[in-house]
C-alpha cells in the first residue's frame, strides 16, 4: 500500500517536473536577419522598457503585490549585474518563453505574455539596441514572495494556463495593414493588457475583461477602461487618442497621470503612424462596460 | 456715524468674506482649484490641437487665471487631509513632501515663464506650454491617482 502510494507521488511528481519544464528555443533554429538597431529603438519605446526597468536600465524598482515584492532586473548592458553576457538566444527565450539563461522560469511581472506576440526579429533588434546603451553596475536583489508563489518551478503550471503567442482580438489576415500594425504594438510590446486588464484569483489577465479597466497593480484608483465603450474611450475621437498618445492631454485637456505618464512620454517618441495604428487598434477592439 | 451694531454687522461680513468664497474643506477647495486650472488650460490646449483659433490675449488671460487660481496651493495640502478615494491625491503627497512641494515650485517657474514669453502665434506658444504641461504630468505621475 505504501509502495503504491510512493510510486504513485513519484508519477505525479514526474507528470509535474514534465508540465512545468522551462521551454526554450533551439538557438540554431533561430532565424532573423543581422539586428537593426534603429528598429530596435522603436521597440524599445514601443515597450516603455524604460518606464519600469528605470532611465539608465539600472533597474530596483519594487512592485508590492499581493503575491509579495517583485524587483525589476538591470537589463542594462552591464556583464556582472546587467544583461551584458546574454546571447541573442537568451534574450529572445526570455521575452517570448519568460525562461532565464540559466533555464529558469521568469515570474510573469515580466510581461512576457505580451511579449510572446513579438517577431522574433523585433526582438533581436531590441537586443541590439540595449547593447548600444551604457552599462550600468547596480546589482539588485531577488523578488520576495510568499508560499507557494516562491516556487518558480510552478509557474510552469501557470504558463500552461496563460502563455499563448495568438493575438488576443481575431482580425482577417487581409486587415486594413494599420489596423494590424495596431494590434501588434498593443498586444506585443506595447503591453496595454497588462494594466489595463483585470486578472483573475491566479493573475492571469481575463480575456473577456480585455482592456476594460482594472485596479491599479501599483497604488491608488483605477487604471481606466480604454474599450469604446461610454465608460471607456467612447466619447473620444480617433484624432482625441492619438492627441493623447503623443501630448498627455485628454480631450478635457487634462494630463495623463501615473504610471501612464512614462508610457505615454515613450509613446510620443514613435512615428505618428504607429500612434495611429494604436488608435485604430482602440477603436475596433470590442466595447465593454 | 454708524451705530455699534452697523458696524459689528460690517466686520463680521468682513471677516466671514473668505469663508465664502474658500470651502473649509481643503479636499474640497484643491480638487476645485484644479478643475479650475482645467477649464483655464482647455482654450490653449484647443489652440495648440488645432481645435480652437490661435488669440494671444486668451492664452495671457487665462495663463493669468491659472496663475491666480494655483496661487498658495501647497497649503491646500495640510498634514491629515488626505481623503482616500474619490479626491485622487495620493498619500504619497504626505510622505513625499519636499518632493510635491519641488514639483509645485517647477510648475510656477514654467508658468512664469510662459507668461514672461507672451506668446504671439502658436509656434511661440507650442514649447512654452509643453514645458508647463511637462510639470503638471510630472506631479500628477506620483501624487494623483489613477482615475477612469
Amino acid at each position: 500500500m505504501l509502495r503504491k502510494f510512493g510510486l504513485g507521488l513519484l508519477v505525479l511528481g514526474l507528470i509535474f517536473l514534465w508540465l512545468t519544464r522551462p521551454q526554450t528555443f533551439d538557438a540554431k533554429a533561430l532565424s532573423y536577419s543581422d539586428p537593426d538597431p534603429i528598429n530596435g529603438e522603436l521597440m524599445f519605446h514601443a515597450g516603455s522598457c524604460a518606464a519600469c526597468h528605470a532611465a539608465d536600465l539600472r533597474g530596483g524598482l519594487e512592485l508590492h503585490t499581493d503575491f509579495g515584492i517583485f524587483r525589476v532586473p538591470n537589463i542594462s548592458p552591464d556583464d556582472a549585474t546587467g544583461i551584458g553576457d546574454w546571447t541573442d538566444a537568451d534574450f529572445i527565450n526570455a521575452m517570448l518563453g519568460g525562461v532565464s539563461p540559466d533555464r529558469k522560469h521568469y515570474y510573469p511581472s515580466f510581461p512576457y505574455t505580451s511579449y510572446a506576440r513579438m517577431k522574433i526579429q523585433d526582438v533581436a533588434d531590441l537586443k541590439a539596441y540595449i547593447d548600444t546603451l551604457p552599462p550600468v553596475s547596480h546589482a539588485v536583489a531577488g523578488h520576495e514572495l510568499q508560499f507557494p508563489w516562491n516556487v518558480r518551478r510552478g509557474i510552469g503550471l501557470w504558463k500552461l494556463r496563460y502563455l499563448n503567442p495568438n493575438p488576443q482580438i481575431e482580425l482577417p489576415a487581409d486587415a486594413d495593414p494599420l489596423l494590424l500594425r495596431g494590434r501588434y504594438l498593443a498586444e506585443g510590446p506595447g503591453h496595454c493588457t497588462e494594466c489595463h486588464t483585470e486578472r483573475d484569483a491566479f493573475g492571469g489577465t481575463i480575456p473577456q475583461r480585455w482592456l476594460a479597466g482594472a485596479p491599479n497593480p501599483d497604488g491608488e484608483g483605477r487604471v481606466p477602461n480604454i474599450t469604446p465603450d461610454s465608460t471607456g474611450l467612447g466619447d473620444w475621437s480617433s484624432k482625441d487618442i492619438a492627441y493623447y498618445l503623443e501630448t498627455g492631454m485628454d480631450p478635457d485637456f487634462d494630463t495623463v497621470g501615473g504610471s501612464m505618464v512614462k508610457v505615454q512620454e515613450n509613446l510620443a517618441r514613435l512615428p505618428a503612424q504607429d500612434r495611429q495604428a494604436i488608435v485604430a487598434y482602440l477603436k475596433a477592439i470590442p466595447a465593454k462596460e | 456715524m454708524p451705530s455699534l451694531n452697523k458696524l459689528l454687522l460690517l466686520l463680521a461680513v468682513a471677516s466671514l468674506a473668505p469663508l465664502a468664497i474658500a470651502s473649509d474643506d481643503p479636499a474640497d477647495e484643491r480638487h476645485e482649484r484644479m478643475e479650475q486650472v482645467g477649464d483655464a488650460v482647455g482654450p490653449i490646449g484647443g489652440m495648440l490641437k488645432g481645435e480652437v483659433e490661435f488669440d494671444a490675449a486668451t492664452v495671457m488671460a487665462n495663463l493669468m487665471t491659472i496663475q491666480e487660481v494655483t496661487s498658495g496651493i501647497d497649503e491646500l495640502f495640510p498634514e491629515g487631509s488626505y481623503v482616500e478615494g474619490e479626491k485622487r491625491a495620493t498619500q504619497a503627497v504626505w510622505t513625499h513632501r519636499a518632493d510635491f512641494d519641488q514639483k509645485l515650485a517647477d510648475f510656477n517657474v514654467a508658468l512664469d515663464t510662459a507668461i514672461d514669453a507672451a506668446p504671439q502665434n502658436v509656434a511661440e506658444l507650442q514649447p512654452v506650454f509643453k514645458n508647463l504641461i511637462d510639470t503638471c504630468k510630472a506631479c500628477h505621475e506620483d501624487y494623483r491617482s489613477a482615475g477612469d
